[in-house]
């Protein structure tokens, strides 16, 4: 019972489990935006459905902020995983909506709908791009350089639009939950040229 | 792709993104704040019109339906009292062939509120001898990303309006008054 054995697979260099701190840290950074959404007013008396698309969408902001670290950090196979979490959170998120309401959903989603909702269409469909870029990359005529690009300009979009949509967006991460936005904005957002640089130069040393 | 190819491709997307987002109406079309707090105003303000006209040729604008105005009705709401405490609902309604008040006229509403949604918080009130219809709600909360109320009439006598506006979260009223027009 008490044999030791050694890993089946060997960890990564630089992985997660070894850092039990960073671990804790990014448990931390996922859970400020969940706690903060999940105890707002706007769900007293609120519906399954719209508590689980508080939540889905909650998580979401801490992770899209964080991918672009993931990626700079040569942390792919994490990166990509999360990647495609990301988009089921997404799609979770609006689904829900539809089950709550659908005229609702609809509305939002039509060209009479309000900016925030525009926006979230927007990000939606640049990570649904993103997303797809990512697990054809071996089977796209693409450079890398040019697939890097695509990438990272889709990145940056999901960021930038994703996290606007939550800054418009009344209830769940208002009030305290503004500056907390506002700071996963500016991680992802300087994320992903960092990354992009990282990955590059990584490149052209292997080369 | 070459890398100007590439440029202009995402600045174009980037440019079209933009001009989709500049193009919308922050509470989508037609949504403005009605929003109030402070003291309610009882008195009934004169309907905007030429003067020198006779009263019979007097005309007030229709009110529009905008989008959304539908979102979640369900038609017959209950006649009610009220729907809690803490937040009213009140507008005048009007002809707008000679701007008369109307009384008696059902008016239905509708918002999220802290007790449910949209479909759960839903009411009938009239309007009272002077053209004013007034229901007290719990305040609306923002379950679909901000506070809104939809106010409808539906009865046959006028042309149907179904209205969607917003409000702030510290607002203790909204005042969407209703002009009339007859079917016809």
């Amino acid at each position: 019972m008490a044999e030791r054995r050694a890993p089946a697979v060997a960890p990564h260099a630089g992985g997660g489990a070894r850092r039990p701190l960073a671990a804790v840290l990014v448990a931390a950074l996922v859970a400020v935006p969940v706690v903060l959404a999940l105890t707002d007013r706007h769900l007293a008396g609120a519906s399954a459905a719209l508590v689980l698309s508080t939540a889905t969408a909650a998580v979401a902001v801490s992770v899209i902020a964080l991918q672009p670290l993931l990626a700079g950090t040569g942390r792919v196979r994490r990166h990509r995983l999360l990647g495609a979490t990301v988009l089921v959170l997404v799609l979770v998120h609006v689904g829900a909506l539809f089950a709550e309401s659908p005229s609702d959903a609809l509305f939002a989603m039509s060209l009479d709908g309000p900016t925030r909702a525009r926006m979230a269409l927007f990000a939606t469909i640049a990570l649904i791009a993103a997303v797809a870029l990512g697990a054809l990359k071996e089977r796209l005529p693409l450079a890398t350089s040019t697939w890097r690009i695509l990438h990272a300009y889709l990145a940056a979009i999901v960021i930038a639009l994703g996290i606007g949509h939550a800054l418009l967006t009344d209830g769940a991460l208002d009030g305290t939950g503004t500056p907390v936005l506002l700071a996963f904005a500016a991680i992802g957002l300087l994320g992903v040229p960092a990354a992009h640089l990282a990955r590059t130069r990584r490149t052209r040393r292997r080369g | 792709m070459r890398p100007w190819m590439l440029g202009l491709l995402l600045a174009l997307v980037t440019a079209g993104i933009a001009v989709a987002l500049l193009d919308s109406e922050v509470s989508g079309i037609g949504a403005v704040n009605v929003g109030e707090s402070g003291p309610e105003r009882t008195a009934t303000p004169e309907p905007p019109q030429d003067e020198g006209e006779q009263r019979a040729e007097r005309r007030c604008q229709a009110t529009e339906s905008n989008p959304g105005g539908t979102n979640n009705y369900i038609p017959a709401a209950p006649e009610r009292e009220s729907l809690g405490s803490g937040f009213v609902i009140t507008g005048l309604v009007r002809t707008a062939d000679g701007c008369r008040l109307l009384e008696g006229l059902r008016v239905q509403v509708w918002l999220a509120t802290e007790t449910g949604g949209e479909q759960d918080n839903r009411a009938s009130v009239r309007t009272d001898a002077e053209g004013r219809y007034r229901i007290e709600t719990d305040p609306t909360i923002p379950q679909f990303g901000e506070p809104n109320i939809h106010v409808g009439y539906d009865d046959g006598d006028f042309g149907e309006v179904f209205i969607r506006r917003v409000v702030d979260l510290d607002d203790e009223r909204a005042v969407v008054d209703l002009t009339l027009a007859r079917r016809g």
